[in-house]
């Protein structure tokens, strides 16, 4: 019945801080819209969680991630 | 001291020297007061994922330092105060590296125990 646990993808490559300019990770972590995905969706342990979601809004105020998707595309 | 970082987004338009010749005036305005630079990394023209102040793009500087707290606020008062500096971000820097760089391509880092306040 238990599925097995999903690992953290920050764990597992042993990254302690999560880089906000990183868009690209970022990327993976939010829905097509732009919106933060839920940990069980990643799988983030929750410091790492945390992390991404401090991270995530220092990158969209940087104008690296979008707030709301569909300006230019 | 304290480590921070800076990342500044310029207006796309102006050239590059006066982009120079700006960084060298926030930055001595910190050494000044005893600060120390540690990195200026130029990401230089990228597209903004929306626009800001009516522009598409912009030229990004990450900037690396270590200061005193109290010089901090005159500091980012000049940030403010300068139109052609679109947008600006001041943070403690917890050590990541200032290139955006993704998990993949990154090697494991050494220093790996320090800055570490939790628990």
């Amino acid at each position: 019945m238990a599925r097995p646990a999903k690992q953290c993808p920050f764990c597992e490559s042993g990254i302690r801080a999560v880089n906000y300019k990183d868009e690209n990770t970022l990327r993976r972590l939010v829905t097509e819209q732009g919106k933060l995905l839920p940990r069980r969706m990643t799988g983030m342990c929750a410091r790492h969680q945390r992390q991404v979601g401090t991270s995530v809004k220092r990158a969209r105020y940087l104008a690296l991630l979008p707030y709301v998707k569909g300006y230019q595309d | 001291m304290r480590d921070y970082e800076t990342v500044y987004i310029f207006d796309n338009q102006i050239p590059e020297e006066r982009i120079n010749e700006k960084l060298d005036r926030y930055h001595g305005l910190l050494t000044q007061a005893g600060a120390e630079i540690t990195a200026i990394d130029h990401w230089g023209r990228r597209q903004l994922t929306y626009p800001i102040r009516k522009q598409a793009s912009g030229y990004y500087v990450v900037a690396q330092f270590k200061s005193d707290t109290g010089q901090l606020p005159e500091y980012e008062r000049l940030l403010k105060l300068d139109e052609e500096l679109l947008r600006y971000l001041v943070v403690l820097h917890e050590g990541e590296p200032s290139a955006p760089m993704s998990i993949a391509t990154r090697a494991p880092r050494e220093d790996d125990d320090d800055g570490e306040e939790e628990d």
